[in-house]
């Protein structure tokens, strides 16, 4: 082989060479890192609410410019708003929101020194809306805890604006145990110390949710007499698509409060994006492929002659095809690890950097774009190698 | 192989003329164990008919056959086996690789089937008079030269025929006596046929056949 391969060396371009692997390297990294890094971020886009199932919809009244003024209009659903809510052919069940009418200061600490105390609301809807282990979300006065959802944005908001400036430790949806809460409740000349546990995190929920069971125990206990119009309802739907509900809406002048939406544009940006770099890498990746074929065709041409006296004396054509196949695929497989290299070392360098932005984001899988660069180095190293025989075959064929 | 059969064969530039010929168009046979001289003109198809048998061209009519089968039936890999086992050619051309020494040539060849032992091949380029050449690139040596150690080449493999296409245009009569014994031995050992061609010179030996191309 090692004569063989001495002889079919000559006139091997190491520029071109070196061109292809230049070439194909950078394309099969962007296509890669592409691949790699939309499945990274994608969690973050489409991150499901452990609270609240699609199906379920908050709806609220517009507060328009004039009402502000003092018209007298109500933001408060009546019975006979939930009743017609209800009545409507896309509405499953209607849920209230009821809010707490007393005073609540929350202080809030990490591992036992309190950070910062204000004060705050809580809300609850019904339980049968609240989509997580029913046993943990449940209040008893005499255990004094009370489980609390906070909308996730809380947490954004503690790691980049209060703990950034104060030297705290950023916190993760994972450690969230370590969060110290202690509530007082006020009113109706009473005063109680609790203690809060955080269970979760809402992206849907704007609000500080609690058990149906502690809010209906503490208004009675805090204030008995206060009026409990819901300022917002909760609306289970059989369809969150359906154009029905959007249209209803702005008819009763109601707004729906969700982020789905802008979600779903993100994802669908996020995608178009995607794709359009991975064409990039991909049209690299073809072009600089050209290049190696070009220049695999003008080596067998240049080599015809040799490759022509090989065949006669005696070498078959698969023998003489080899080491230009080998080559090729040697070539290919040094672009696939290196574009691997590449590839994990930029996204480490990406994901710290997200994982300072989002504590609690998942790492995306490897797979896909680990199995995209195999194929590819599959499927070029394939035409590699029938190209190559072709040309000796060419050559066999006296039509060289 | 026993029987390289040529049964009313022709090249198709000779079509339509009129050819005298004892190969051409005729019912020939050579057998293995035999030695033929091919006599030829200028211009006759000497270098067409080695390159008809060795399975490099089919521009011909008629019918070449070896041991009865058509070689236009032949395949890709009896073609190969063919060339690496049973017939072996000294090409008139040489068709030696420039950027090789002499000896890497030689073993090129003997790779395929490590027919024979580096002391053997050493010992026919001393014979040869180009032992101090083993080692020098092919392109630099004189064409003289090259037929000698295209000739080592062509015996370093099994064969039932040998056929060597104007071995001897650019060698001295001793030389041309030396490489007759070579290719003689080597045949005899292994009872191979011979098939030289000349057009004028050729090798100083007894034939059992002579023909007119």
């Amino acid at each position: 082989m090692s004569l063989v391969w001495k002889l079919l060396r000559q006139h091997i371009s190491i520029a071109q060479f070196a061109g292809f692997f230049f070439a194909n390297l950078f394309g099969m990294f962007i296509l890669l890192l592409g691949l790699q890094f939309y499945n990274d971020v994608k969690p973050l886009f489409s991150q499901e609410d452990g609270f609240l199932k699609p199906e379920y919809l908050i709806v609220s009244k517009r507060i328009s410019g004039v009402s502000i003024l003092g018209s007298g209009e109500s933001y408060g659903f009546s019975q006979k708003d939930i009743e017609d809510i209800t009545s409507q052919p896309f509405c499953k069940s209607v849920g209230a929101f009821t809010a707490s009418q007393y005073r609540v200061v929350c202080s809030l600490g990490v591992q036992g020194v309190a950070q910062m105390g204000t004060d705050m609301f809580f809300e609850s809807v019904p339980d049968r809306f609240v989509d997580t282990d029913l046993s943990q979300w449940t209040f008893h006065p005499e255990d004094g805890v009370i489980p609390i959802v906070l909308p996730r944005s809380y947490l954004a908001i503690y790691n980049f604006g209060f703990a950034q400036s104060q030297s705290l430790p950023k916190i993760s949806e994972g450690i969230i145990g370590m969060i110290d809460m202690v509530v007082v409740l006020r009113g109706n000349g009473q005063e109680q110390r609790l203690k809060g546990k955080v269970i979760g995190f809402s992206s849907r929920l704007n609000t500080i949710l609690v058990p149906e069971s502690f809010i209906r125990w503490s208004n009675a206990r805090f204030a008995p007499e206060a009026d409990l119009t819901p300022n917002r309802v909760i609306v289970e739907v059989k369809n969150p698509t359906d154009d029905a509900i959007v249209k209803y809406m702005n008819e009763h002048n109601l707004e729906l409060e969700d982020d789905k939406l802008d979600a779903g544009k993100a994802t669908y940006f996020l995608r178009v994006v995607t794709v359009l770099v991975m064409c990039i890498g991909l049209l690299i990746s073809i072009l600089s492929f050209y290049i190696l074929m070009l220049s695999i065709y003008l080596l067998v041409q240049k080599n015809t002659e040799k490759l022509r006296n090989l065949l006669l004396i005696g070498y078959s054509p698969v023998r003489v095809s080899l080491p230009y196949q080998l080559l090729t695929i040697g070539m290919n497989a040094v672009v696939l690890v290196f574009s691997f290299i590449i590839l994990f070392m930029v996204r480490g360098y990406y994901m710290n950097t997200l994982w300072v932005m989002f504590p609690q984001m998942q790492e995306g899988s490897l797979t896909a774009a680990l199995g995209l660069g195999l194929c590819l180095f599959a499927v070029v190293s394939l035409i590699n190698i029938v190209a190559v025989r072709n040309r000796v075959m060419n050559i066999w064929n006296r039509k060289e | 192989m026993d029987k390289i059969a040529l049964q009313n064969t022709l090249p198709c530039v000779f079509e339509g003329r009129d050819v005298q010929s004892e190969i051409w168009l005729q019912d020939v046979t050579f057998q293995k164990g035999q030695t033929y001289l091919v006599e030829a003109s200028s211009g006759t198809g000497k270098s067409s008919l080695c390159s008809y048998i060795i399975g490099y061209r089919k521009d011909y009519l008629g019918t070449i056959l070896f041991d009865g089968k058509d070689i236009r039936q032949h395949s890709v890999s009896d073609w190969t086996s063919v060339r690496k086992n049973s017939l072996s050619l000294l090409f008139q051309e040489l068709r030696l690789f420039p950027e090789l020494t002499a000896m890497e040539n030689v073993q090129i060849k003997n790779g395929l089937t490590g027919f024979k032992g580096r002391k053997e091949i050493e010992a026919w380029f001393e014979r040869l008079g180009i032992a101090d050449k083993t080692d020098a690139k092919v392109g630099r040596m004189s064409f003289g030269q090259q037929q000698r150690v295209a000739m080592i080449r062509a015996l370093v493999q099994p064969f039932d025929f040998l056929m060597v296409d104007e071995p001897i245009s650019h060698l001295d009569d001793v030389n041309s006596a030396i490489m007759c014994d070579i290719m003689m031995e080597e045949a005899r050992r292994q009872g191979a046929g011979v098939i030289v061609t000349s057009i004028g010179k050729h090798m100083d030996m007894s034939y059992d056949k002579t023909f007119r191309l």
